[in-house]
């Protein structure tokens, strides 16, 4: 399987402190329902999908969400934050499988 | 003495599904790999018999035809002060017909500084999308779609 990719955006790019800013997470994920029929094959493809997303701001979780399978392939989750200081902003999500990533990326509020 | 123990019967009838439901709650509320899980047990497991009140406050956009049922934009934004005392806990999104209704649940803080979910859904077929939302005081609130879908997405 191998590390899937993953992208936090965040909107607009440039914040200052205190501000709202829009934050997306992307992954690349094949979020197979484990109902779907292999053409070539004829079985069930197994059930693989995210089954949990935290958000983690300076150390502190602000968001956290339970998924199943109803989600779109490469599934988007977006939300807002408040900006509160430089740090560290980590995704850290959960598969069906059991595996757990993260991916993160560091808040620099400037003026 | 006939009449007596139809009534009979139809009262251990009575009984039997009355306690049915609630068993199978217990099983249900366990979230296993991919479940059937219908809207209405999903809503009675989340609001615990409490109203849930259709209210302006809450926005859920939707296209109304979705031509692909793969892949159909959903966005829930509430009308809260996201302050320590007054803020939206967790937003619920569901599709009404899939075998899984639950599509995600999001939990809020404070820190959000703005009550705003947005994803992509599948959708299986013609349905209702429907959104609960708790508030930190434990009220809830609701609001319903629905998207008529020409290419299903699920399976």
């Amino acid at each position: 399987m191998g590390k899937r990719k993953s992208l936090i955006k965040i909107k607009p790019k440039k914040y200052k402190d205190g501000e709202v800013v829009k934050v997306s997470f992307m992954v690349m994920h094949p979020m197979e329902t484990g109902m779907r029929k292999d053409k070539e094959t004829k079985k069930l493809v197994p059930a693989e999908y995210v089954n949990s997303v935290k958000f983690t701001y300076k150390g502190k979780v602000i968001t956290t969400m339970n998924v199943w399978e109803s989600l779109s392939t490469n599934p988007v989750f977006t939300t807002y934050m408040k900006i509160d200081g430089a740090g560290e902003l980590k995704v850290t999500y959960t598969e069906s499988t059991g595996e757990v990533s993260e991916k993160s990326i560091k808040i620099k509020p400037k003026g | 003495m006939q009449r007596r123990e139809f009534f009979k019967k139809l009262g251990a009838v009575a009984a039997v599904t009355a306690v049915m439901p609630s068993m199978s709650f217990a099983e249900e509320a366990k979230p296993k790999g991919p479940n059937e899980f219908s809207y209405q047990k999903a809503l009675d497991v989340i609001t615990g018999g409490k109203p849930a009140k259709t209210s302006s406050k809450v926005q859920l956009k939707v296209p109304e035809i979705a031509e692909n049922g793969a892949v159909v934009p959903v966005t829930v934004e509430v009308d809260s002060p996201m302050t320590e005392s007054d803020y939206v806990k967790t937003i619920h999104i569901f599709a009404t017909k899939n075998s899984n209704s639950r599509c995600v649940s999001v939990h809020l803080t404070p820190a959000n500084g703005k009550a705003m979910f947005a994803t992509r859904i599948k959708l299986g077929g013609t349905q209702d999308v429907a959104t609960i939302v708790e508030m930190s005081d434990g009220t809830f609130l609701t609001a319903a779609q629905s998207v008529k879908v020409t290419i299903g997405g699920c399976g």
